[in-house]
């Protein structure tokens, strides 16, 4: 319906579910969305009053903050949502960032806000259907294997196909790995600092939001105006060419040349086998399809298609994996490993078990340098003998690691910071902030990023590109610096809209504003 | 309402008259319904579509003055997730619409090129075209009333990939032969080889 309650002018909608009790309220606060841009910047606030001092990553009433903008569902590619809580992988706020249908599902949901506290006493889901709240037995999805099965099956019971984001958790949350990811839809994921262990905590096995109503436009011709101008400069000009043709993984190549490619280890920063899998080889033999989170139309999801036998006698699987540039980097030239289909398998293997792969790759590596230098033996890999490239260990480590059977892998359950702390090797255990890092060896300005940016990916400071920018032309590190300030303001404001970074050139200043402005939200 | 029934019945532009007097006046409106001549619109290459959702965006935005996908004629679905390709429902612009007979109102005629045109005013949202049409192409908005394509083709104009497009055919709702070329060769170039035939001309401004 059409209605005040869910006009642009003063988003307020804040839903706040209560695990422990199973029960819902929604709440009036237009005050925060007239203080704030929204998205993060709502949800810290939110976060600065729910969180009670002292409260641990994985108690009960540390909450989770979701969160979406003035823009999400309204403009293109405005189609993330903002994830807060308390990282239990290195006690720092969490913050992450997804796309998939979720912050258009939230916005025409009405709620442009969710948080989630309590831990329920057995697994449940929560189904949010536009403005019903319903809270489900989960038990008996709760030991399934993948990630991605939970998408198989509550597909078919709860209803709203298209209109509707299923985000949830695999074995790695629920075992409490403490970089356990939630899997929006099935190709995107919040990661990093482990949303999907403080879900598993809560007992919380998935979130199934379906949104399908009318958001009111106050001034329909200017909102129709900024649309056509957004997405005309988003779709022809070439702004976002990197990531609707090869996508992410591009930057393999282009890293490699530069040396900043980590590879084994970080003992080396160019892999000799970047060519097989570069972007251009995933493109050309593997790739099979292309989308889009909703609302957007660069379709920089990249899915690659593996055919993989399972028996002797020509039998076989297919499967459908999304691969990205961090991914490759990380169970690829970080791990020695060249072969393309090796990658897909393990990325395919850290899919299923729930967990973030740049992690999981961390410390994969972390354990296979331990190994070759003796300072762990096959007592505590069960066997296992770890070398660069050796998928099929890989495999089952990863496997082990999830089930963690004995204390080395509870460890290695825990990042490369806590495994080195216990086993020594904290030397070459390469982290920042307690978090394994991305894949970008640029230089001082990605270091200074990552161990001093307020916020905690990558792509909220972009050390990497002020690092690149030097390549080009000699910039002093003064200037790089100022470049990381600026740029992790200037991203801020983005994580407020939130938009996806991959259109920080489209939504500049100006354009953010012109797009307020044509929902009748004026800055002051 | 038997006599408007029987009046739109023989004589067609009555409903085109109650159309244009319903009509909002904005330009792109008025260029839209002028472009309502014997073309419809045609889900071409289904398998480009990544599910941005923009024609969808697209329709409602033009046809109603709010902000959604729900009031879309056209419909993006999922068929398992995104693991597996969308399909896209729309109207079909039969030849011989069975949603127009379903109508017990006369609020369906026959549209110039296939599909229906839409009596708004004078639909009372019983459902029977819905139930009529078996692709699923009909649905009703907030007030009740029919949901149906117009085949006005602005969904097109913001289709990234080329998934949509406007084709030409006979008044009657035939299809025209218009294209005898060889079919276009689509294999890639080379795995550098941009969209950009696709996506725009200009260079990236930015660093990679």
């Amino acid at each position: 319906m059409t209605t005040e309650q869910y006009a642009i002018p003063g988003l307020k909608n804040v839903l706040y579910i209560d695990l422990t009790s199973r029960s819902y309220y929604i709440k009036d606060r237009r005050d925060l969305y007239e203080k704030y841009l929204g998205g993060v910047g709502v949800a810290t606030n939110l976060m600065l009053e729910e969180y009670i001092e002292g409260t641990g990553p994985l108690d009960p009433e540390m909450p989770i903050i979701l969160s979406t903008g003035p823009l999400s569902g309204v403009y293109p590619t405005c189609t993330k949502t903002v994830a807060l809580f308390r990282s239990p992988h290195n006690g720092e706020l969490g913050e992450s960032y997804a796309g998939g249908h979720l912050a258009m599902s939230m916005r025409y949901s009405g709620y442009e806000t969710i948080i989630i506290k309590g831990a329920s006493q057995y697994p449940v889901y929560v189904a949010i259907h536009n403005d019903k709240v319903i809270f489900r037995d989960a038990s008996s999805i709760w030991h399934l294997s993948s990630a991605i099965d939970v998408g198989k099956v509550l597909r078919d019971v709860e209803p709203g196909a298209g209109r509707r984001s299923i985000i949830r958790i695999g074995p790695a949350g629920e075992k409490g790995i403490t970089y356990a990811s939630v899997n929006v839809d099935t190709y995107r994921h919040f990661g990093r600092l482990g949303l999907g262990t403080v879900f598993g905590a809560k007992k919380l096995k998935a979130l199934l939001i379906v949104g399908n109503q009318e958001i009111k436009s106050p001034d329909h011709n200017a909102y129709r105006k900024t649309y056509s101008k957004l997405y005309d400069t988003i779709v022809k000009t070439g702004l976002t060419e990197k990531y609707h043709n090869l996508g992410t993984s591009e930057n393999i190549l282009v890293l490699n040349e530069l040396k900043g490619l980590p590879t084994r280890n970080l003992q080396e920063t160019s892999f000799e086998g970047a060519e097989t899998i570069s972007g251009e080889l995933f493109a050309e033999k593997y790739l099979i399809r292309r989308v889009s989170c909703a609302g957007c139309p660069i379709g920089c999801v990249h899915v690659a298609m593996l055919r993989r036998p399972f028996s002797k006698a020509h039998e076989y699987e297919t499967l459908n994996i999304s691969y990205d540039y961090e991914l490759i980097y990380a169970l690829g030239s970080n791990l020695g490993v060249a072969d393309p289909e090796a990658v897909l398998e393990l990325i395919d293997a850290c899919e299923k078990a729930g967990v973030d792969i740049i992690s999981m790759g961390g410390v994969l590596t972390w354990a296979t340098e331990m190994q070759q230098r003796g300072k762990i033996f096959t007592d505590e890999t069960m066997g296992l003998q770890f070398s660069w490239g050796d998928k099929a260990a890989y495999l089952r480590a990863i496997d082990l690691l999830v089930q963690a059977p004995n204390d080395f892998y509870a460890a290695l359950g825990k990042g490369v910071g806590y495994a080195s702390k216990k086993y020594g090797g904290e030397e070459f255990a390469v982290q920042l902030g307690g978090l394994e890092i991305p894949g970008y060896h640029t230089g001082l300005g990605n270091m200074l990023g990552l161990t001093v940016g307020f916020r905690h990916s990558h792509l909220d400071n972009a050390g990497y590109a002020a690092d690149q920018a030097a390549f080009n032309r000699p910039l002093s590190d003064e200037k790089i610096a100022e470049a990381i300030i600026e740029e992790e303001d200037r991203r801020s404001v983005l994580n407020c809209m939130v938009a996806c970074l991959f259109a920080r050139n489209v939504y500049t200043y100006q354009n953010i504003i012109e797009a307020l402005k044509s929902l009748v939200v004026n800055l002051h | 309402m038997q006599f408007l029934f029987s009046l739109t019945q023989k004589f067609p532009f009555v409903i085109k008259a109650m159309l244009y007097k319903k009509k909002t006046h904005t330009s792109l409106k008025e260029e839209l319904e002028r472009e309502i001549m014997a073309k419809r619109l045609k889900v071409a290459n289904q398998a480009s579509c990544i599910g941005c959702y923009s024609c969808m965006m697209a329709c409602a935005r033009t046809w109603y003055d709010t902000i959604s996908l729900k009031n879309s004629r056209i419909n993006i679905q999922t068929r398992g997730g995104i693991e597996t390709p969308y399909a896209a429902i729309v109207c079909h612009a039969c030849i011989d619409p069975p949603c127009m007979r379903a109508c017990p109102l006369g609020v369906l005629t026959k549209r110039k090129g296939g599909g229906v045109n839409l009596n708004k005013e004078i639909c009372d949202g019983c459902g029977n075209c819905i139930e009529a049409c078996i692709i699923g192409a009909i649905h009703l908005d907030a007030e009740k009333k029919a949901v149906i394509c117009k085949h006005c083709g602005v969904c097109t104009k913001f289709c990234p990939h080329d998934v949509l497009e406007m084709i030409e055919v006979e008044d009657s709702g035939e299809i025209k032969v218009t294209d005898t070329s060889p079919v276009e060769d689509t294999s890639s170039v080379s795995s550098t080889a941009s969209h950009k035939e696709l996506y725009g001309r200009k260079e990236p401004e930015e660093e990679k």
